[in-house]
């Protein structure tokens, strides 16, 4: 398990002064720990897609912001990837919660996307980390390396009850 | 008056501290001829640039953003202007310019004719300066324009323009070249 205030340290270590998307139950404290912060602040979007662009935007003008979504927002959020983010080589690091695996079934609406979170993602050439546990630092250090070296979207998976 | 026209109409007000995004399609492209370069010259995300312009606007607090977009782009991002009337960046301002055609592809309708722009503003509790009527009143634009780039807060101003669905040449820099030199002027 992950305390959301060392995850907000981290990432406030390395220069996020902005973060956006929409909740995720998997989220519920980070988002709290989000709504104390001095240092990030959330942007609440209506749309997966639009937090895509809120974030890009935010890095034209030479700030650096975070996603937290659904995996379900997977799917809203493609033409924001393909057309936007990836397309002008836009560095954008998003946080996934990852629905839908065999303890999540009593909820049918996630089983679908949860089933096919990490080939949506291969679809898109997106690369991902399951973040669980001890090594968070070690996997976050090497996302946003991959980020910024290929400035590319970078997901972290994130299972139920990892971020606490 | 075409959309083209309002465009190049803006130049006068355009200045280094203004950062301009351009919706994809015609509009981007007549900003890329019509208007002082570089600027954020979108090729896809429809629906988007509303949202872009409000990251800019935070990360960039001391410019003024401008937003162009047409009435189709607009209305496939409706929902973003929930995001901007809540948190306000007061140095975004928005044009609308609305043909009511998506006039890139060919000019098929839009249903923006059944909306009235300024209840929708003003529900979403946002500062409009109204909506104008290019072909009626062209002589109003300028005024307007002052006003909205001048304006303390976020500002929407709505066009009522021409159809025009001449397409210009697509924009010669690729997306990364658009981005890069837009973030060397910052």
């Amino acid at each position: 398990m992950i305390k959301s205030i060392d995850i907000l340290n981290y990432l406030s270590e390395n220069n996020f002064e902005l973060s956006t998307g929409v909740p995720c139950s998997y989220f519920k404290e980070l988002l709290i720990e989000l709504d104390k912060s001095a240092d990030i602040q959330y942007i609440a979007a209506t749309r997966e897609d639009e937090a895509v662009g809120i974030a890009c935007g935010y890095y034209l003008g030479k700030k650096n912001c975070f996603l937290i979504i659904q995996n379900s927002g997977l799917a809203t959020i493609g033409d924001a990837f393909t057309s936007l983010a990836q397309l002008y080589e836009i560095p954008l690091l998003i946080f996934v919660s990852y629905r839908g695996l065999e303890p999540d079934k009593t909820f049918p609406e996630h089983v679908i996307m949860g089933n096919v979170t990490e080939a949506v993602l291969n679809a898109y050439g997106i690369p991902y980390w399951n973040m669980k546990g001890e090594n968070w630092r070690k996997i976050l250090d090497e996302a946003l390396e991959r980020m910024k070296e290929d400035s590319s979207v970078v997901c972290i998976l994130v299972e139920k009850g990892v971020i606490i | 008056m075409r959309g083209k026209e309002v465009i190049a109409s803006l130049k006068e007000f355009i200045s280094d501290d203004t950062l301009i995004v351009s919706s994809n399609g015609n509009v981007s492209r007549q900003a890329y001829n019509f208007l002082p370069q570089p600027q954020v010259y979108l090729r896809g995300s429809m629906g988007l640039p509303m949202s872009i312009g409000l990251g800019l606007a935070l990360a960039q607090p001391e410019k003024q953003v401008l937003v162009i977009t047409g009435d189709g782009n607009f209305l496939m991002g409706l929902s973003s202007m929930t995001t901007i009337g809540n948190y306000k960046p007061p140095n975004l301002k928005i044009i609308i310019l609305d043909n009511a055609i998506y006039a890139t592809t060919g000019g098929q309708e839009t249903v923006s004719s059944t909306v009235d722009y300024l209840k929708l503003l003003e529900g979403f509790g946002i500062q409009h300066y109204g909506s104008l009527n290019s072909i009626k009143s062209p002589s109003k634009l300028l005024e307007a324009f002052e006003i909205l780039l001048t304006s303390k807060q976020t500002t929407v101003l709505h066009i009522n323009v021409e159809e025009d669905i001449e397409n210009l040449e697509n924009i010669p820099w690729q997306p990364k070249e658009i981005k890069n030199k837009f973030m060397e002027k910052i």
